[in-house]
């Protein structure tokens, strides 16, 4: 048997960051899969391709974002859901320092503000140039 | 062998794999992909999804189920990213033949603790570690028992964690097995925190290489969505597997995968000599 754990403020934390990943994967997975299958219905095969088309380009990951929201990417349908699909799964973990951040904050809990703040912030501007 | 389900099916392996050893799987992948005739950085730069993928497809789970020591993974993030930044901007100046050698010599020193179980129970623990209550335990489903443990070595972990940052962002690898060792040899973790901790910190590695991959123009989406969505399978029924294993299952399975890792970067090393 499971022990009852505790409610403990921490352990808030540690659902709300699984309950993201969580959601964060099957929509991303969703994605590709069906990304994948519109691919497979325009291309007639699932042949691993090197023609310029299947290559993503962009000059750092959020103006990428942009670039895809403002539908400027024309690949065809299946690659543009692939590449949303890639684009949640790369924003999960982005995400999931976002809420530490905001969570250690409403603890008041400086020490743990500061780490992931500085984690924040790091991947922030890794994100931001190239 | 070229098409993507059969891409797919690989990484379902490798993500199950990497899910259950800490490993992101990416430095198991870019061999098969070379083989089958894909350039060399080009199969770097894609399979980083590969990474992510294992990370948080698992960590979902083991996050759930409290085994991932997440204060413990903030602090140590904070290390391996400085180290992977740095190393992806010096990858240039620095000839990686030496790294190479020393992430070979580093993956032996996992072998040293072989056969010290239960250290985690007797360590003392450090003054940060106590500072930042980096202290765990979590319920093991195998071994049908709540298990507490304390951290040590703080600082050493933190820098071991550098290192391991730098040898990724250098490599162009999450390094996994390097943080798995570290935290189980320097900061005496039981084995199971070491390999979710990794694979929840090792995700947060892959992102700070991926703007310097978009703008490369090396991302191959008939590469990426078969290998990210075959991982995210895999890792997410590892993740349901890993706490019924047991200890000494995992660590057989780990060390293997560390034989052919030291196999493949002295094999890069003497051919970059």
């Amino acid at each position: 048997m499971k022990p009852e754990l505790p409610a403990d403020t921490e352990s808030r934390m540690e659902s709300a960051i699984s309950y993201l990943m969580i959601t964060g994967v099957i929509i991303s997975l969703l994605l590709e899969i069906s990304g994948m299958v519109l691919y497979f219905i325009q291309n007639g095969n699932l042949q691993i391709s090197q023609t310029s088309g299947v290559f993503i380009h962009g000059k750092d990951f959020f103006s990428f974002i942009y670039q895809v929201l403002s539908g400027k990417n024309r690949n065809g349908a299946g690659i543009t859901l692939i590449t949303a699909g890639l684009i949640v799964l790369i924003l999960t973990p982005f995400l999931r320092v976002v809420l530490s951040v905001i969570y250690f904050s409403s603890e008041k809990n400086m020490n743990y503000v500061w780490i992931t703040l500085f984690v924040l912030v790091v991947i922030t501007l890794s994100l931001s140039l190239h | 062998m070229d098409n993507m389900i059969a891409l797919a099916g690989i990484s379902v392996l490798v993500g199950l794999l990497g899910s259950l050893t800490g490993l992101g799987g990416a430095s198991i992948l870019i061999p098969v992909l070379v083989l089958i005739g894909i350039p060399v950085k080009e199969a770097i730069a894609s399979a980083m999804v590969t990474i992510i993928a294992t990370s948080s497809g698992s960590a979902a789970s083991y996050v759930r189920d409290r085994i991932v020591n997440v204060k413990l993974a903030m602090f140590l993030e904070m290390f391996t990213i400085t180290g992977a930044i740095i190393g992806a901007t010096i990858t240039t100046i620095v000839a990686p033949v030496f790294l190479y050698f020393f992430f070979a010599a580093f993956l032996c020193t996992s072998f040293l603790k072989l056969r010290a179980k239960g250290d985690y129970k007797t360590v003392e623990q450090d003054r940060i570690s106590k500072w930042l209550g980096l202290h765990g335990s979590y319920y093991d489903a195998y071994h049908r028992k709540q298990v507490d443990y304390r951290i040590t070595n703080a600082v050493g972990g933190g820098l071991g964690m550098l290192a391991a940052g730098l040898a990724a962002g250098m490599l162009g690898i999450g390094a996994g097995a390097f943080k798995v060792t570290v935290q189980e040899n320097i900061l005496k973790i039981p084995p199971k925190v070491a390999s979710t901790t990794s694979n929840f910190i090792i995700g947060m590695t892959a992102l700070a290489g991926i703007s310097v991959y978009l703008f490369s123009g090396l991302l191959n989406i008939t590469l990426m969505a078969p290998m990210a969505a075959g991982a995210t399978i895999g890792a997410l029924i590892g993740g349901r597997l890993l706490n019924r294993m047991k200890d000494s299952h995992l660590r057989i399975l780990f060390f293997l995968i560390v034989i052919y890792l030291i196999a493949q970067m002295l094999y890069k090393g003497i051919l970059a000599l």
